[in-house]
């Protein structure tokens, strides 16, 4: 499996939609082990007060990514690979959301 | 039977294994449902993986019925060997298909039948990196009919010896992508659960975990040898056990050694004296098992380590004397593989030469293609005594064995050998008919050259004799390789000639293949009426390969006219005759020419779907592999998706040997519009110019379009050849709009858009971006948008997803969807099952439906649905 970086701008209305989201990519993760790898997520507030997501996920081709997708019923906005990972600082603490 | 006499010896095998067993419990419960599900248990060697399924069938006992098969470790396993012995426990419809013949298409549609009818079954395979080739495909059909049987599949396998390119991965690749399949792994045992078994034997837990790394096997070995020193490897335990027999009951067991699977009592009886207590000694030592008199070794691992320990000597009077023990023995006499197997072992000359080739038949009778080349390959081992003509016969066959699982390159030296043979018996028709053979094998890694080279041989040779079948046959083989040169001309020549030799013969073989030449060359109605009568001729005379190929040419003219739904119709029909009747390989051909229709209308998550089914598979025939990868990468070029160079650049290292346009002009084509999208237009003029000159060569007019409409978006200003047929041609002569309306007539959404964006007018650029947006071709809509905002055209939509944006209620699509079988009265289960999801997704999107529409219950839901405009919906 390679890793890429997954954009998904203004994706959702209200943080709480983006929540439920979240759950249904976990699942739908869980069931494509074999394909598909969540690392982590980054969630971005946008300027139109939309939320929007940058995912990192490890994975067998584009086309898992797009398959998982579907199945949890998020969207893609590109796909990206990660050709190499350089960690300056660890992650802030993470405020929840 | 053996189920319970394991439970009763059970210790090691359950520790630490209860979430395994969980999850067992929960996929049964869903199959009882009716809904069956798949699981995938994998480990290591000794791992325990058959101590996890004895003690859960054993749980079952009474609640379901139980079908049990193992795979063997044959060198070259029993063709359906594990398949034979379910069919022991299954129905008496199912047992009597499989006692004759049957190939795998027909066992798997039988043992659905059986598996529908009997109630909630359990059915187990162990071992399936052993399987034969016909097994594994009967597992592969299986799995795709699961879902709707009361059916718990447990297949049990050795990850180490399943290599990526291993047979089984195909079958794991399929299954993995279907919802209801769970993947089992087990672990070594822990240092802890060691230390607990270690106990009551008073062995050192650090040293014994340190030797066996948590194998459970291995840990049970050593603690059974009950001695203070831990032996280095598995071997040297399982040694030190037997070691401890006696002397009588170590006979015994060299005589189960050697016989994988199991040994029946007469055949232990002859290779080591009467049955007594020294078999008992052996059972209770824990080295071998007994179920119903046949008897085992409780583990491959023991009996490996046991046969291998064995001196040369006594290894070949025990085969000897297994081999004499079987052939006398009526009931065994005709397990063909188990006697080539041992009269390999025996070094006996003659009995191989009896039996392997025989082994080979049968196993190419019933779809294991490559346990018949195997068996072939073991008759030629011993065949230094054949006559030519003999050995020319075996290496026909090994070839064509060869050919079927993908190993051109051993089929081409079998058959360079075989034509050698003929040769030196001075058998010229045989030559001359293998060496057609050898020519058509030639031409599928790609060989193009060689193939022709060899195919002109053959003529030159046939023609000295006088004119029958064989030459008809060395004509359309011509005919046919110069087609794929694109030579059509030639191709023609040869085509007719092999017709008029068929109807002064009368020879419906070469007739059929002459009219499926000449109608592939021809096209249009006369065409596919050439090909029409083909095909009815070939199914009459139960001529397969030639209705596979009938077929095909009924497809790929239908596709080249771009009469889209026509070709579905071909492709369907193909597909089938070839899933039915086992031909891998054209089945391959079908699903190639399908994803390149995809591709053309759009489709391209089916597109992406028929391409990844063809490269999971290793093919004799590099052609649909190589279309493929180009299907592939320009899907993923459209929607702006990486991992694309490495498909073309495999695509043009398989094409570009061939010397042949239509695997090098798609390469091409599709690297110009890679670079195109990724705004790198100075390399087109490059990528296009050898294919553009190769497509002139050979005067093909679609390509030549195709390739200077490339090198027109590049800004390389240049006539558009005379032959150049529409839409192509409209595009050239800067016609865009006309061009798009044709291309959108055609079907080829893309290709319209993109001819809109050829456009310097405005509004038609704005249409084409709102084309590709919809399409999800970013980079396209991108390079539009740039166009646009150069022009100082105002609000270029940039973000996507007008779906959510326009959508009142502000629902996904998908939500839509879901609210509308909502609205239906459907039920969350029968949802999950109409949109293929999992129902606790569908509770998800149920649940936010609720909330965004505001409603408490799914009526009030229903009632909202309706005052949705229809197209929302």
């Amino acid at each position: 499996m390679d890793t890429y970086v997954i954009v998904r701008r203004n994706g959702w209305r209200t943080p709480d939609d983006r929540q439920l989201a979240a759950q249904r990519s976990g699942e739908e993760a869980e069931r494509m082990q074999e394909d598909i790898d969540w690392i982590r997520s980054y969630v971005l507030s946008e300027r139109d007060g939309t939320v929007g997501t940058v995912c990192i996920f490890r994975a067998s081709s584009p086309e898992a990514i797009r398959r998982h997708a579907a199945a949890a019923d998020i969207p893609v906005d590109e796909i990206v690979k990660v050709a190499d990972t350089v960690i300056v600082r660890p992650d802030p603490a993470v405020i929840a959301a | 039977m053996y189920i319970v006499a394991t439970t009763l010896q059970a210790d090691s095998g359950l520790l630490e294994r209860e979430p395994l067993v969980d999850v067992l419990e929960t996929a049964y419960a869903q199959a009882r449902a009716g809904h069956g599900r798949l699981v995938l248990v994998s480990g290591e060697a000794g791992g325990g993986k058959s101590a996890l399924l004895r003690y859960f069938c054993a749980e079952h006992a009474d609640d379901a019925r139980l079908l049990w098969g193992a795979c063997d470790a044959l060198f070259t396993p029993r063709p359906l060997g594990a398949i034979h012995e379910i069919a022991q426990e299954a129905g008496s419809e199912f047992r009597k298909l499989i006692d004759s013949n049957a190939i795998p298409y027909q066992v798997a549609t039988a043992l659905v039948r059986d598996l529908r009818t009997n109630g909630p079954t359990v059915l187990v395979l162990e071992d399936v990196h052993w399987a034969d080739e016909a097994t594994l495909d009967v597992l592969k059909l299986l799995l795709r009919k699961i879902d709707t049987l009361p059916v718990l599949a447990v297949v049990s396998y050795r990850d180490e010896a399943v290599s990526p390119s291993h047979p089984l991965r195909i079958v794991l690749g399929e299954a993995a992508t279907g919802l209801n399949v769970d993947r089992l792994r087990l672990p070594p045992l822990s240092r802890a659960a060691v230390a607990e078994l270690a106990e009551p034997h008073g062995v050192e837990p650090d040293e014994l975990y340190g030797a066996t790394s948590g194998n459970p096997f291995f840990v049970t070995e050593v603690l059974a040898s009950g001695g203070t020193e831990i032996p280095a490897t598995v071997r040297d335990a399982v040694l030190a056990n037997s070691g401890r027999l006696s002397q009588g009951a170590r006979s015994v067991l060299e005589a189960v050694a050697i016989t994988p699977p199991d040994a029946e009592p007469w055949l232990v009886e002859a290779l080591s004296g009467l049955l007594d207590e020294r078999v008992d000694e052996c059972v209770a030592s824990g080295m071998l098992g007994s179920s119903g008199g046949t008897v085992s070794f409780r583990h491959e691992l023991a009996r490996l380590a046991v046969e291998e320990s064995l001196p040369p000597g006594r290894k070949l009077a025990l085969h000897r004397a297994a081999l004499d023990a079987l052939v006398s023995r009526h009931e065994v006499n005709h397990d063909l593989a188990r006697l080539a197997h041992h009269a390999e072992a025996a070094h006996d000359e003659a009995a191989v030469l009896q039996y392997a080739p025989a082994a080979g038949a049968h196993a190419s009778s019933v779809g294991a293609h490559r346990e018949a080349a195997e068996q072939y390959a073991r008759a030629l081992r011993f065949a230094g005594g054949l006559s030519p003509d003999a050995l020319a016969t075996l290496l026909t066959r090994r070839s064509r064995e060869c050919y079927l699982t993908d190993q051109a390159d051993e089929a081409i030296d079998a058959l360079q050998r075989a034509a050698e043979c003929y040769r030196e018996a001075g058998d010229r028709l045989k030559e001359g008919e293998t060496l057609v053979s050898l020519s058509n094998i030639l031409w599928c890694p790609g060989r193009g050259d060689e193939a022709r080279q060899t195919g002109l041989e053959a003529v030159a040779l046939l023609e000295q004799l006088p004119a029958g079948r064989e030459l008809g046959l060395a004509y359309t083989n011509l005919s046919f390789l110069c087609e794929r040169a694109a030579d059509i001309d030639a191709a023609s020549e040869w085509g007719k000639r092999a017709f008029s030799l068929a109807e002064d013969l009368g020879d419906e073989a070469v007739l059929c293949q002459a009219l499926i030449r000449l109608g592939s060359q021809e096209g249009g109605d006369a065409g596919r009426q050439m090909l029409e009568r083909a095909a009815a001729l070939a199914s009459q005379d139960g001529r397969e390969d030639d209705v596979a190929n009938a077929l095909f040419g009924l497809a790929a003219g239908a596709l080249f006219k771009r009469s889209y739904d026509l070709a579905d119709v071909y492709f369907g029909q193909g597909l089938a005759y070839c899933g039915e009747h086992g031909h891998a390989l054209m089945h391959l051909y079908f699903l190639a020419s399908r994803a390149q229709s995809e591709l053309e209308r759009g489709r391209w998550t089916k597109a992406v779907e028929s391409a990844t089914r063809i490269l999971r598979e290793r093919a004799v025939s590099t052609y649909p592999r190589t279309r493929a990868l180009v299907v592939l990468a320009l899907v993923r070029a459209r929607r702006g998706d990486p991992d694309v160079q490495p498909l073309l650049d495999e695509a043009q290292a398989l094409a570009d040997p061939t010397g042949e346009l239509p695997r090098i002009a798609p390469v091409a084509a599709a690297r110009a519009e890679v670079a195109w999208l990724v705004g790198d237009t100075a390399a087109i003029e490059e990528v296009t110019v050898p294919a553009l000159e190769l497509a002139r060569q050979t005067n093909s007019a679609r390509a030549i379009g195709e390739l200077q409409t490339w090198r027109m978006r590049a800004g390389i200003r240049e006539e558009p050849d005379e032959i150049v047929p529409q839409p192509y041609s409209l595009q050239l002569a800067e016609d865009p709009v006309r061009a798009a309306a044709l291309w959108a007539e055609l079907g080829c959404p893309y290709e319209a858009a993109l001819a809109l964006a050829d456009s310097d007018d405005e509004p038609t650029l704005r249409r084409a971006h709102e084309e590709l947006t919809s399409l999800d071709a970013r980079p396209a809509a991108g390079i539009v948008a740039r166009r646009l905002r150069d022009r100082g055209a105002r609000d270029v939509p940039r973000g996507p997803r007008p779906s959510t944006r326009e959508n009142p209620a502000q629902l996904t699509s998908r939500e839509l969807e879901v609210l509308g079988l909502v609205a239906e009265g459907l039920r969350n289960a029968d949802i999950a099952k109409r949109l293929h999801l999992s129902p606790r997704t569908v509770d998800h999107h149920v649940s936010a439906i609720l909330r965004k529409l505001d409603v408490k219950s799914r009526g009030e839901a229903a009632a909202v649905a309706a005052t949705l405009a229809p197209q929302d919906a």
